[in-house]
């Protein structure tokens, strides 16, 4: 029995099946390497893309629950930010899902559950930088066995029998390789400040493996652990290779580094997806800044390679370009997601081309070969600031070409102005704040005024660890992005941090100083206020758009608002009266997904949907135009990005999904009967 | 059939009941819910607690998200502050729920109440679940 999502209509305390399917039992039986989605991105060049089109424009609105899979029993309490994009090999669905970020293998054509696995790894988990269910994992196959890798959210690399999802014996010490140990530097196994959300990334027999901590716009000390990326022999769970990312003595890069810093400084690891092209043998590295999101002071320098997307041998782990986006960064501007591989065209002339999209919403394009930008990339001067101690780099790389998805960098203009009376409230809100163009640097803050740089893009984007679609047949790549500022201003606190400033603002100095609390880490700025105007957002819509750019041309081909417009502004008594296009929705992390036909996506953020039930849509757009061709209901927005697969000539469509008070649930969709008569694929 | 017709309406007829006797109105956050000397307690503990992960200006960051703002309240509006402690009571901080008491919880909140912006009052917000679970959270002021 099959029929389509009604929110709260279904079963909401299912652990696996919610509604059977009548495939079942032909698990394994049918195989098409074609209809599989056996890695992250969907291939190596993450560029999120099959080519099916049994799903499409005519059927979309009355796609039919496959089945779903609640993810509430896989740790010790539900999850609310499932973000994980699972994997279809041979018929089984593989993900991780939960608090304890259990891997799963489900029946791809039903959900029921295969195997579980799950590492309890007590006071390290729960000290992890980087925890809960995380985005994914990796399969490997020598063409005999399978094996799927993940990272704990402790830093263990643990491989896992596809088949059975037991330990594999002969992988690092009985299945797990204790990524906190050969890191060239000491790390406390318990307390050790990194970890992983991303998952690792298999080409061959080599498995890479990044690295994330803590947001760094607090950090505790000036002194922190390095973020350094290695290879491990995939069969055995050998070190291969390492990369210093912030580099050593005698490295490229270390004198970029002034007065020693690359002694003490951290981070620079790569917390997003990373890309492979496996003809040249060559891994892409979107690296993130150094220690102190906002504050580089004691880190004089450019700093390589915060900031750079780096190239390097896939067998060896040597550097072969790199290209640093941002120099000497203090404004968050880490690299979140996957650079994507498209082979273009540009003025007559094939170029194999690297995008790396970023949450300052330009688009980088380089000669994946060379590190050559495609289009010019053009050092301007920026402003310095006034933060005591602070190295500001003279110039900045600005992208000429494509124009940013998004909007960088406040004026008054692109303030809310629905009517005169919110403009003119924006502007007072506005002027206790610095606003300027993208690479404004953030002041001191004070109570009086500046109390902080009001940064758009915000410090998670722009874009963010999704990262984008492309489609191989038209070259024209898919993001969604958002708009929503966020408050940068540098206080002292050393009853926090050794570090000379740290993010926060300053308190009313009138204004009694917070409670103590039991331990020394008392907060101490006074919060950030929400910057709404009237409870509505400061800035004008669209709040979250998908864009379309074609890479040969270097030219937005379109751009939609992507989310049905807010409660909050549909029904504002303020707005009564007003005719207000759909602004899309801002807030989450949105992956895209582009077939044969559609680009898919599904809303950030809840609001009340046609049927009056609280949840969000997920929306099918015609790839070539950025029509909205169909919109099926959801209990709750996407969190995770979407991914598809084929199987037993029947198209899926698997949707994470969570939020405020909805904990994780994997939805997977499925072309309705009637396609699968008029499409073979 | 005609049982379970009475059970229901019996639940129906307590609830009312109690709604009554309570003499509660429907709340919001808008109602002074909290003091400003319980959002100090809670901002201590943000800055403790949750600070590292949803950001010292309560607007997330990469790993979690935020805590103010036009996006948290468009994600809550509707929903009560029993819902809203019941997300933290069970889940946060995300390294071990129980090491925050529920008092504790109660001042985090208030502390997100007054940075959202809502006015503070002159009776704490209570610890007690049902009585959290009687106040809305409405994004913007009805």
């Amino acid at each position: 029995m099959l029929r389509t999502l009604r929110p709260f209509t279904l079963p909401l305390l299912s652990l696996a099946v919610v509604l059977a399917s009548t495939d079942a039992g032909l698990v394994g039986q049918v195989r098409s390497r074609d209809g599989e989605w056996s890695t992250y991105g969907g291939d190596l060049a993450s560029r999120r893309y099959r080519p099916f089109d049994q799903i499409n424009r005519d059927n979309f609105k009355d796609l039919e629950v496959a089945w779903r899979f609640k993810t509430d029993a896989l740790g010790p309490r539900p999850e609310f930010n499932f973000q994980s994009t699972p994997l279809m090999v041979n018929g089984v669905l593989y993900t991780t899902a939960g608090t304890r970020r259990a891997v799963v293998a489900l029946d791809a054509a039903t959900g029921e559950m295969l195997w579980m696995h799950r590492e309890d790894e007590g006071k390290r988990g729960e000290a992890a930088p980087r925890k809960l269910s995380g985005r994914g994992l990796a399969y490997w196959t020598d063409g005999r066995e399978e094996r799927i890798v993940y990272v704990t959210p402790g830093y263990q690399m643990v491989a896992l029998d596809a088949k059975t999802g037991r330990k594999v014996a002969g992988f690092g010490r009985q299945g797990v390789v204790d990524l906190k140990l050969e890191m060239d530097q000491t790390i406390d196994l318990e307390t050790g400040e990194v970890g992983l959300h991303a998952a690792p990334i298999i080409s061959g027999n080599v498995i890479v493996v990044g690295a994330a901590h803590l947001p760094g716009g607090v950090p505790r000390s000036r002194n922190h652990e390095k973020g350094y990326i290695r290879g491990y022999d995939a069969r055995t769970g050998k070190r291969l290779w390492i990369f210093h990312t912030l580099p050593q003595k005698g490295e490229v890069g270390n004198d970029t580094w002034l007065q020693d810093s690359w002694t003490y400084t951290g981070n620079v690891g790569v917390w997003a997806q990373m890309t492979i092209d496996e003809e040249l043998g060559m891994l892409y590295m979107p690296v993130e800044l150094p220690t102190g999101d906002y504050y580089g002071g004691h880190r004089p320098g450019n700093g390589l390679f915060g900031e750079s997307l780096v190239a390097i041998d896939l067998k060896t782990g040597r550097r072969k370009w790199h290209y640093q986006l941002v120099h000497h960064g203090i404004w968050d501007f880490d690299i979140p997601c996957a650079p994507i591989l498209a082979d273009i065209t540009v003025n007559g002339r094939a170029i194999k081309a690297v995008i790396q999209p970023t949450k300052q919403s330009w688009l980088y394009v380089f000669d994946r070969v060379t590190g050559q930008p495609v289009w010019p990339i053009e050092e301007r001067p920026v402003p310095k600031g006034d933060v005591p101690g602070e190295w500001y780099a003279p110039t900045q790389p600005f992208v000429t070409k494509p124009a940013p998805y998004d909007l960088q960098g406040v004026s008054i203009d692109d303030l809310i102005d629905f009517t005169p009376e919110l403009r003119a409230e924006a502007v007072t809100l506005v002027s206790r704040y610095k606003i300027g163009p993208l690479f404004t640097p953030p002041p001191v803050s004070t109570f009086e005024g500046p109390r902080g740089l009001i940064m758009v893009p915000s410090s998670t984007g722009g874009a963010n660890w999704p990262g984008g679609s492309l489609d191989p047949e038209t070259n024209i790549l898919y993001i969604y992005s958002f708009r929503q500022p966020s408050i940068i201003g540098m206080i002292t606190d050393p009853s926090r941090s050794d570090m000379n400033f740290i993010n926060g603002q300053a308190r009313d100095p009138n204004a009694p100083p917070p409670a103590p609390a039991a331990a020394p880490a008392a907060a101490g700025e006074g919060g950030g206020p929400a910057l709404t105007v009237q409870g509505l957002p400061l800035l004008k819509p669209p709040y979250g758009s998908i864009t379309a750019t074609d890479l040969n041309r270097g030219e937005i081909v379109w751009q939609v608002a992507h989310g049905e417009t807010p409660d909050a502004v549909r029904n504002h008594p303020a707005l009564k009266g007003l005719s207000i296009p759909r602004t899309g929705r801002a807030g989450g992390r949105i992956g895209t997904l582009v077939t044969k036909t559609l680009v898919i996506a599904g809303e950030p953020g809840f609001f009340t949907m046609p049927s009056g039930q609280r949840g969000a849509m997920l929306r099918a757009y015609d790839k070539a135009t950025g029509a909205e061709v169909g919109a099926v209901p959801m209990p709750a927005p996407q969190t995770g990005s979407p991914m598809t697969y084929m199987l037993n000539g029947r198209q899926y469509l698997a949707v994470p999904i969570s939020g405020a008070g909805y904990s994780g649930e994997l939805v997977v969709f499925r072309a309705p009967q009637a396609a699968t008569t008029t499409s073979s694929r | 059939m005609v049982r379970i017709f009475a059970i229901a309406c019996l639940g129906v007829w307590v609830a009312a009941a109690t709604a009554v006797l309570s003499g509660q109105e429907p709340r919001s956050v808008w109602d002074g819910v909290y003091t400003a000397e319980q959002a100090k307690r809670g901002e201590a503990l943000y800055g403790q607690h949750c600070a590292a992960c949803h950001g010292a200006t309560l607007l997330g960051a990469e790993a979690a998200p935020a805590l103010t703002g036009f996006e948290f309240g468009g994600n809550w509006n509707g929903l009560t502050l029993g819902d809203l402690y019941e997300r933290i009571r069970t889940s946060m901080p995300s390294d071990d729920p129980g090491k925050v008491t529920g008092q504790q919880k109660v001042d985090i909140i208030a502390y997100m109440l007054r940075v959202g912006a809502f006015p503070a009052g002159t009776t704490e917000l209570p610890r007690d679940q049902p009585l959290l679970t009687q106040i809305k959270y409405l994004a913007t002021k009805p």
